[in-house]
């Protein structure tokens, strides 16, 4: 009831749950678009991920201002990668934010003389500018994990057990690789919240990077990392422990 | 900037601020029909209007949970009247948002068939339940509070001189009736005088009254039962959003509990 509580009440949990569902109906609709007999059942789908898609706008409208607060608060991180990573990617968060802003503004037709298409392609590229930042920090951190551990006397008896545990071919010819592999997954066992964030961060660069045509994928793969993300992004607000901080 | 996100970070800050945006898009779109303007930009106004309506019943999908939780936490309350009238108000409240939450789905297609009268008439009627409650609050509270105040002053002032009619009046006085019309009136000057003092100490209980008063209107003219105007009614729902976003701005102003 808690739980329950916790989503009902505050905007946030509410967002992630829309845009889960969001996701769940691209993804269905991809899914059943052969399907003749399902055509009434379609269009229910497509009009419930318009709708949602529309109030989730609505629902933005204002985040402008709480990332550049988020990016000032990053300016005063000690750590100078970590500053430049977060801050980098609150700005272009930001910025994302003011592009959807104008794109409702348009859609509701308080803006007149826009270039719909123009505003779009700016607002994919600072979300992909977002999630590049965000990863590059993910990157760093697992690294650092990785450093800390590699430090660590009693990790170093694991890892010296494990490697003559299993005399195996790969093993022999690659010693390095499998001690690299063996340090990364330990590193990322030990911390769940950095390995949610990378991927629900890898997950998100499928959208921008089929919109800018960089990598074009169908609407059946964005429409599943959409979901995969959007459920990650619930976990996290269900247990902040699994969030990652800063 | 500090203040915006600490005011968004509240569960219905922004909700409020759309309410507010939808009522004036109603008082705009009744200004600019009597002043004539052109057919585009009131469309533009009745269809922004239109999307803050259907994005705050969006917003409101769930809150039916919150309400009933609010109605079992009054349960609790020691005081019989603001128990029953609370508990009341937040389930009459929980059905509102039930039969929102219906309109909504309908709107939105995921519901074939709907009939939006029935059930928009069946949630207004909801909402001016919880209303007539929560003003029914309002009045006991008031009552509660002119009495202490009157109890207060009568043990302040000497019993010589405590509210009752100079004797030149009364011996003046010739037929009943013109002695009866002095004293009510004199009564009337007493009560009002102590309505306004506890208003005006009571700036919680002001809000709240004015609030819920603003907003029953709203109700009462889509019901048809008091039918008032697009103008009116977008000129109260602005004014009981303002004095709500006002509430959430500064918590010391909302009545509790």
């Amino acid at each position: 009831m808690d739980t329950i509580l916790k989503f009902t009440s505050h905007h946030q949990g509410k967002d992630r749950v829309f845009r889960a569902t969001q996701f769940a109906c691209a993804l269905s609709t991809y899914l059943l678009r052969t399907n003749t007999d399902r055509t009434k059942l379609l269009s229910t789908l497509k009009t419930l991920e318009a709708n949602l898609n529309a109030g989730r706008k609505v629902f933005r409208l204002g985040n402008t201002i709480n990332s550049i607060q988020a990016a000032k608060r990053s300016l005063q991180l000690s750590d100078r990668v970590l500053c430049l990573c977060l801050t980098a990617a609150h700005v272009n968060r930001a910025l994302y934010f003011f592009c959807d802003n104008v794109l409702w503004a348009k859609s509701v037709g308080l803006i007149r003389d826009t270039n719909k298409v123009s505003w779009s392609t700016g607002a994919s590229r600072c979300f992909l500018l977002t999630l590049i930042g965000s990863l590059a920090r993910d990157i760093y951190v697992v690294l650092q994990l990785m450093v800390q551990r590699a430090r660590d006397g009693h990790f170093r008896q694991k890892m010296i057990r494990h490697l003559n545990e299993s005399p195996q071919v790969a093993e022999v010819i690659v010693p390095h690789l499998d001690a690299f592999l063996f340090l990364l997954l330990e590193s990322l066992k030990s911390h769940p919240a950095v390995v949610l964030d990378t991927v629900k961060n890898f997950c998100d660069l499928f959208s921008p990077l089929d919109k800018l045509g960089i990598y074009p994928s169908n609407s059946g793969v964005v429409s599943l990392c959409g979901l995969v993300s959007s459920v990650i992004g619930i976990i996290t607000y269900v247990n902040p422990s699994l969030s990652i901080k800063p | 900037m500090d203040a915006w996100v600490r005011f968004s970070a509240q569960s219905q800050a922004k909700e409020r601020v759309f309410r507010t945006a939808q009522y004036a898009c109603t008082l705009l779109g009744y200004t600019l029909q009597k002043s004539g303007a052109s057919t585009e930009l009131r469309k533009t106004v009745s269809h922004l209007e239109a999307h803050m309506s259907l994005t705050r019943k969006l917003m409101r999908l769930g809150n039916s949970v919150e309400a009933l939780e609010a109605a079992k936490r009054a349960i609790h309350l020691s005081d019989s009247v603001l128990r029953l009238c609370l508990t009341l108000g937040h389930l009459n409240k929980a059905m509102y948002f039930a039969c929102d939450n219906v309109l909504w789905a309908g709107k939105t297609g995921l519901v074939s068939k709907l009939d939006q009268h029935k059930w928009s008439q069946r949630s207004f009627r909801y909402y001016l339940f919880a209303l007539i409650l929560n003003l029914t609050r309002d009045v006991y509270e008031l009552r509660l509070l002119m009495e202490s105040e009157a109890r207060y002053r009568a043990s302040k002032s000497p019993p010589s001189s405590s509210g009752s009619l100079p004797d030149e009046h009364l011996s003046s006085a010739s037929a009943p009736g013109a002695v009866a019309l002095p004293i009510v009136s004199f009564w009337l000057r007493r009560q009002l005088h102590l309505l306004v003092t506890v208003l005006y100490n009571n700036p919680p209980l002001l809000l709240d009254l004015l609030k819920n008063s603003c907003d029953i209107f709203i109700p009462l003219d889509r019901l048809g039962i008091y039918p008032t105007g697009s103008g009116f009614v977008g000129a109260c729902g602005l004014t009981s959003s303002v004095l709500s976003i006002l509430t959430m701005i500064h918590p010391w102003l909302k009545l509790k509990p």
